[in-house]
């Protein structure tokens, strides 16, 4: 079997672009004024990463705010280009980089299923096979024909993680959304992505938390600016 | 052996519902509580041709026989153009939401809004295929090359729809001078007025737009009851193969980073 993720030798350098000219205005004075002329600074937000995640196993990605790893997470998405380095995926990988991606206030929840589910590529066909048990997963059953600007932010996040977990991905990529709803629900949600997990799927984990990263992954990598300071299996290295 | 063509298109076919669905949003989204709801769509176009009706019958006048028809065509498609153009400017910075949050095929984002004002020019088209005969419209075979010459002007459309998309990322003043663009480009396009009583001068410079030459394609078919000329034909179809590939390019080259300048 093929790995599901292999991270090669990936770098991205961003652009910091200080005083950006977005109009014509800051434009024009630029050509005048020399402080207010744009300036640029770049930045190694990851350096030289590289590892290899494979099928059914579950990777933990620690560090500091800063550290790069949400980067790393939008480049193994195909949201961010990597500047060097290359990144495989075999499987449909599902980012969780926020819940409810798309979800408009003035449409229904129901509605706003199908929008949801159509930008992680899904046809509405195959949404409507799946949207009763979605529907049964949020516990909105009383509420899916109400608009979304009615909920609460907890209805909002548990319909966002009831679609994202229902449409079986093959790789999950998780930003810190574990923390969704009340704490049964929270719960739920953990012995979900358990379950999937014992279903093969493979998952990666961006935390703070190294309790939550050892209770979910098998591996850890600790980022800090950039750089991979440490890889490995929880259980060995794990302090 | 797999088809190439059908290997580039194949991930964009995927998303064919996300196309769908944005369109159906923005639709509903648009007329939320309006008690006469998709009935404003043609409220806009029929305002004005009312208004250009009354100007260009009672203010200039026109010798044009059945001179509505002829302005009904020119406003409704010119009205396309401008919506599109318009509203696509936008369509990238605003959508950066998504953009920033999941991967997809950006240019499904411009490509939607220029359908979901498609979608709402259709509903405003029906004026014209209701009052066609009484206008003086006139029944012939070649109407049945009009969805020809209107995929061609979506084509172009389209091409700077995209370009433009893209360039409001670097430059955020781009929809406000494309908005005085519009006001202007209804004068320059032979919309309200037949080509032919302007001076040399003036007629060469009109024809350099290119909507110059899409208008005389709708008019030959929709007003004269004729076949377009061929030259007219061939100028549209350059200026299409143009704008397409220049939108082209810039998506491509621009696509993959423009999420970090959103």
């Amino acid at each position: 079997m093929p790995p599901a993720i292999i991270v090669e030798h990936v770098s991205k350098e961003f652009i910091l672009r200080h005083n950006r000219a977005m109009g014509l205005k800051t434009r024009f004075l630029g050509l005048f004024h020399k402080n207010k002329r744009e300036k640029r600074e770049h930045f190694l937000a990851l350096d030289d990463v590289s590892f290899t995640l494979e099928q059914g196993e579950a990777l933990g990605l620690l560090g500091h705010n800063g550290s790069g790893k949400s980067t790393l997470l939008q480049i193994i998405a195909g949201i961010l280009q990597p500047s060097k380095g290359r990144v495989i995926a075999n499987g449909r990988v599902a980012p969780l980089i926020q819940l409810g991606v798309g979800f408009n206030p003035e449409l229904t929840g129901y509605e706003n299923i199908f929008l949801n589910a159509s930008l992680y590529g899904f046809l509405n066909k195959e949404v409507k096979k799946r949207v009763k048990s979605i529907i049964e997963f949020s516990e909105l059953e009383h509420f899916i024909d109400t608009p979304l600007k009615n909920y609460s932010s907890g209805m909002q996040m548990r319909l966002g993680f009831a679609v994202a977990v229902n449409l079986q991905p093959d790789i999950l990529l998780a930003d810190e959304i574990l923390a969704v709803g009340d704490q049964a629900f929270q719960d739920k949600c953990l012995d979900k992505i358990a379950e999937m997990r014992k279903n093969g799927m493979s998952l990666i984990l961006v935390s703070h938390s190294q309790e939550q990263v050892s209770k979910f992954c098998d591996h850890f990598i600790r980022l800090e600016r950039g750089v991979m300071l440490e890889n490995g299996s929880i259980g060995e290295a794990w302090e | 052996m797999p088809n190439p063509i059908a290997a580039t298109f194949r991930p964009y076919w995927q998303y064919r519902d996300l196309v769908r669905n944005l369109v159906i949003k923005d639709l509903k989204v648009r007329y939320q509580g309006a008690v006469l709801g998709f009935f404003w769509s043609l409220g806009n176009p029929l305002a004005l041709i009312l208004l250009y009706d009354f100007v260009f019958t009672h203010i200039f006048r026109s010798d044009l026989p059945n001179y509505i028809l002829y302005l009904v065509i020119g406003v409704l498609h010119y009205n396309l153009f401008s919506q599109a153009v318009s509203q696509s400017c936008e369509s990238l910075t605003s959508a950066s939401g998504l953009i920033q949050k999941i991967y997809f095929p950006r240019i499904l984002v411009p490509t939607s809004s220029l359908l979901f004002t498609l979608a709402l020019w259709v509903i405003a088209i029906f004026i014209l295929v209701i009052l066609y005969p009484f206008l003086g419209g006139i029944y012939h075979w070649g109407l049945l090359l009009y969805p020809l010459a209107l995929g061609l002007y979506i084509a172009f459309i389209w091409g700077i729809v995209l370009t433009f998309s893209v360039l409001q990322v670097e430059l955020r003043d781009l929809k406000h001078l494309v908005d005085i663009a519009l006001m202007f480009g209804f004068w320059f396009t032979p919309i309200g007025y037949d080509i032919h009583v302007l001076k040399p001068t003036t007629r060469e410079i009109i024809s350099l737009n290119p909507l110059t030459q899409f208008m005389d394609l709708f008019h030959a078919l929709l007003y004269a009851g004729t076949l377009p000329a061929l030259n007219h034909v061939l100028i549209a179809s350059a200026w299409t193969i143009g704008t397409v590939t220049v939108g082209m390019i810039l998506f491509r080259r621009k696509a993959r980073h423009l999420v970090e300048d959103l």
